[in-house]
Parts: C-alpha cells; sequence; structure tokens
C-alpha cells in the first residue's frame, strides 16, 4: 500500500526530534521498541505529539496495532481517511498492554 | 558502635552561580543573585506584589548533560541532576566500583514539578481537552521524580526517597541520610534539595499569604535582608544544592576527600500552626538542643550557624529568641551568616545549599557575609551576623531549618578532622 510522504514525514520527523537523530535514518519498517529503543512511555509520549500534529484522538484500544513506524504512519493515513471517531481493530476487546505495564 | 558520616562531594544549582566554585566565590563575596522578574510570560508582573527573586538564569539542561535523563523531568529534577553530576564527580565514587545497592537517594524538595503542573492544569482549564494533557504529567508532578531520576541516572539501588516539608526539606534529607548510613543500610547516600517554583501560580500563592519582600521592588539586591530592621517578607529563591554522604569507614577505603562530618541532627514539630512559629522561641531552641546531644557536643562547642533566616519579621525574630535561650551569653560569639541573603528563599533546596555554605565554611575557614545587614534589628540582635566576610576556624556548625507545617530540622557538623 502507498504511504502519503507528507504523513510519513511528519512522523518520522516527530520521531526525529524525540530521538534527536536525522529523521531519513528512520525507516518504515522499524519497530518503535526493539529498532528505535522506545519503551511503552516513550511510544505513550509518541502517540500524544502525533495526535496533536494530526488533531487526531487515538483511542485505547487502537494502541496494540501500533508497533513499526510503517503501521502508525498507515493508521494516521486511515484515520485522516475516514469520517467514524474510531477505526475497527482485530485487539478492541483486549485492554492495552502499553496501559497496564506502569506501577501505580 | 554507629558509623561515623561524612561529606565527601558537592554540587550546586544556584542564583549565584552553577558550580560550587562559582557559587562560593560569589557567596564570599556577598554577591546577591536577587533580580527582577521581569514577566511571566505571557503576562506582565503589574498583579503581583513583589518582583524580584533569586533565580537561576540561562539554565539549559543540554549544556550540562548529555544523557536523556533531563528531557522527561522539570526544572528542579532537572537542577538535581546537574548539582548531583557534579557532586559524584566531585567525590571521585565510581558507581562501577560500588556495590549499587548500597548507593541510596534522599531528596529535600517543597513544590516539585510546578513549570510542566502550572502548564497542564491552564491548559486544561482553558481548552478543556482532558486529551491533550501531557502523558509526562503525572510522573513529572509527582514529588519524587528528582529521587527517581538520580537514581536512574546513576544506577544508585538503595533506599530512594523524597522528603517534603517545605523549607525544611533537604536539612531533614541531609538529616534522614545521616540515620540511614548511621544504622548501616546505605555507605552511600547522594542528598539533594530542589525546587524550581517561580511560576505564576506559586509565586502569586506566596503574595497572597504576605509572606514575600515588596518594599525593594526597585531595588533587588537589597530585598533580601534577614535580622535587619526593615526586611519586609522572603525572597523566592530557585536551585539545587548535592551533598554526597557516605560512612567514614568507607570514605578512607577508597582514599576520599572528606570535606566535613554531619554529626548530629533533630527533627521536632512545634504542632503550632501551618505558618506561624510560635514566638516564644522554646521549639525552635529545643530542636537546636536535641540536635547537638545527638552529636555528642556542647552549646559551648558551636562556633558557626548557618541560620534558617528567611528575611521575614517574625521568623528571623523568634530563631534569634532560641539562639539567645540555647547559646545565652555564647550566643554573642558565634558567627551567623544568612545564606538566604545572596540566593533568596530556595524552598527545599535551602537545608541543602546551607548545607553547602555549611560544609565550605568548616572546610576553608571562610564565613560567607550576610547581605544587607546595615541596621540590624533589635528584636534578632546577635554580634555575630556579620556583614563582611570573616576568616575564622570553625569546629562545629550548625545548620537550622524550619518549614510551614509547624516544622523544625536542625543539623550539626563538624569540622573533618575536630
Amino acid at each position: 500500500m502507498a504511504t502519503d510522504p507528507g504523513i510519513s514525514l511528519k512522523i518520522r520527523t516527530a520521531l526525529g526530534q524525540y530521538l534527536k537523530r536525522d529523521p531519513t535514518t528512520i525507516l518504515m519498517t522499524d519497530h518503535l521498541r526493539d529498532d528505535l529503543g522506545l519503551d511503552s512511555m516513550a511510544v505513550i509520549e509518541l502517540l500524544y505529539r502525533i495526535e496533536e500534529a494530526f488533531d487526531l484522538q487515538i483511542p485505547d484500544q487502537d494502541l496494540v496495532g501500533l508497533t513499526r513506524v510503517g503501521e502508525v504512519v498507515h493508521y494516521v493515513e486511515k484515520r485522516l481517511g475516514k469520517t467514524s471517531a474510531s477505526l475497527p481493530t482485530k485487539n478492541t476487546a483486549k485492554p492495552s498492554k502499553l496501559k497496564n505495564k506502569k506501577k501505580s | 558502635m554507629r558509623s561515623r558520616v561524612v561529606v565527601t562531594g558537592l554540587g550546586i544549582v544556584s542564583p549565584i552561580g552553577i558550580g560550587v566554585s562559582d557559587f562560593w566565590k560569589a557567596a564570599r563575596s556577598g554577591q546577591s543573585g536577587i533580580s527582577a522578574i521581569t514577566s511571566f510570560d505571557p503576562f506582565p508582573m503589574d498583579g503581583y506584589r513583589s518582583k524580584v527573586a533569586g533565580q537561576v538564569r540561562n539554565f539549559a539542561i543540554e549544556r550540562f548533560l548529555d544523557s536523556p535523563h533531563g528531557d522527561r523531568v522539570d526544572r528542579y529534577a532537572q537542577f538535581a541532576l546537574v548539582a548531583t553530576k557534579e557532586a559524584l564527580a566531585d567525590s571521585a565514587l565510581q558507581m562501577a566500583k560500588e556495590n549499587p545497592h548500597r548507593v541510596g537517594v534522599i531528596v529535600g524538595a517543597g513544590m516539585g514539578g510546578m513549570v510542566m503542573g502550572e502548564r497542564e492544569i491552564t491548559q486544561l482549564y482553558e481548552q478543556q481537552k482532558p486529551h491533550r494533557v501531557h502523558p509526562n504529567f503525572i510522573p513529572v508532578i509527582t514529588l519524587n521524580s528528582a529521587s527517581g531520576i538520580v537514581a536512574m541516572a546513576y544506577g544508585a539501588k538503595g533506599p530512594n526517597l523524597t522528603i517534603s516539608t517545605a523549607c525544611s526539606s533537604s536539612a531533614h534529607a541531609l538529616g534522614q541520610a545521616m540515620c540511614c548510613i548511621r544504622e548501616g543500610r546505605a555507605d552511600v547516600v547522594i542528598v539533594v534539595g530542589a525546587d524550581a517554583s517561580i511560576t505564576p501560580l506559586v509565586f502569586a500563592g506566596f503574595c497572597s499569604l504576605r509572606a514575600l519582600s515588596s518594599k525593594f521592588n526597585d531595588h533587588p539586591e537589597k530585598a533580601s535582608r534577614p535580622f535587619e530592621c526593615s526586611r519586609d517578607g522572603f525572597v523566592m529563591g530557585e536551585g539545587a544544592g548535592t551533598l554526597i554522604l557516605e560512612s567514614a569507614a568507607h570514605a578512607r577505603k577508597r582514599k576520599a576527600r572528606i570535606y566535613a562530618e554531619i554529626a548530629g541532627y533533630a527533627a521536632t514539630s512545634e504542632a503550632y500552626h501551618m505558618v506561624i512559629p510560635r514566638e516564644d522561641g522554646l521549639e525552635v531552641a529545643n530542636t537546636m538542643r536535641l540536635a547537638l546531644m545527638d552529636a555528642g557536643v556542647t552549646p559551648a562547642q558551636v562556633d558557626y550557624i548557618n541560620a534558617h533566616a528567611t528575611s521575614t519579621t517574625i521568623g528571623d525574630a523568634v530563631e534569634a529568641k532560641a539562639i539567645r535561650q540555647l547559646f545565652k551569653s555564647r550566643a554573642d560569639k558565634i558567627a551567623i551568616s544568612a545564606t538566604k541573603s545572596l540566593v533568596g528563599h530556595t524552598l527545599g533546596a535551602a537545608g541543602a545549599i546551607g548545607g553547602i555554605a555549611s560544609v565550605l565554611t568548616l572546610h576553608t575557614g571562610n564565613i560567607h557575609p550576610t547581605a544587607n545587614y546595615d541596621d540590624p534589628d533589635p528584636a534578632c540582635a546577635l554580634a555575630g551576623v556579620s556583614r563582611s566576610g570573616q576568616e575564622r576556624r570553625v569546629k562545629v556548625a550548625l545548620l537550622n531549618a524550619f518549614g510551614f507545617g509547624s516544622n523544625n530540622a536542625a543539623v550539626v557538623l563538624k569540622h573533618a578532622i575536630a
């Protein structure tokens, strides 16, 4: 599936700012945790920035599917292309792992 | 036998210097770090009664740290990280050679992460968008964010505590760290005092309490004037101080340079009033007496007091009265200085910054002047308060700190070879 270069660049720029590295070195296939070293809190901060950049609200149940840069880009593209508030996902019934990892 | 506890490293971020060398040079010359607050961007200072503070100017965390630890915490915890980096380097402690579970961190902080706290609260109420509250809001404003990030930065896995007793917070941190090492719970404790809350809401709150000086807005450097006739309230400050405490045996084993000994501590409550001290001074005198007993020294042995001395009308008078009660005629022979005359009242950092001044006094024999001590107030006349610096061998020093909530602390420090 083709990606919107504007959306991709915006997301990789946000990642680059967070990671203090050149956005062009960040690949669509990069895993947020395993390749880019983002812990669960850092992913939440990234999504917060993306929500702001694209004027979106990302529901908790959608977090589970967002593990690679490309998945985040495709997710934002879908959301911007749809008018419904939330996308159906495979994991909507499951609680977010990200949410429950932290201490009280 | 309980362990003796010594100080082996110092670090500081203050309105008169970032770094111990700059701080002490400025302190010895009586340089004031109090300046005008130009604005609380985006609104002006017009509505504030007080318009001056001890501000740390041009602080940018990336100038001091190349690790990402500073990015996720508020200004006060960034100060803590910078002061701790200096103190650890000064102590020559190598964490790689230490048992990390024997290295603790105890931080004193009064207000915590108010910079982000105020910003997020303001935005929420203005925009009414709960989903736009920053995900770091809770970890940043939680009061142990500084003790947490300092431990993470250096891998200190021992006791990790935050003490919040308003203006006495880091004096208690020093005392509790001493107890921790004495009891054998740690070999080393990184003691930090930090606060950075010269923010629109906190500053307005202290103005509304009528606690801040407002007579010297046109002459900021004259606003903090402890024990002096025309004092009219304290001046808010910000900063951080770190002291590396360790057992004397541990310090000797690694051949560390020993600045001073932390020899005694007392913590009391006046159980009296949230913001007003008991005017008879009995509880303050009792706190000092208990700390001296804990150190095994008599009032006659005390050479120097780093007074709490915030420059409030009642607070300074009560402390002076208490010193007179405890030390009697000797009260006039004890050298006394008020570090807040130079840096303002750094709230949770005050005990640590006063502690650093006390340690340097013991170590160097230099006593920094008390700025603006032009016309001594008869209500708190103590002959040892000096407007100029002194050179004097000091063997025993007493550090006082009192906080809102009817809270008192006193710490006794000794010369390293006393």
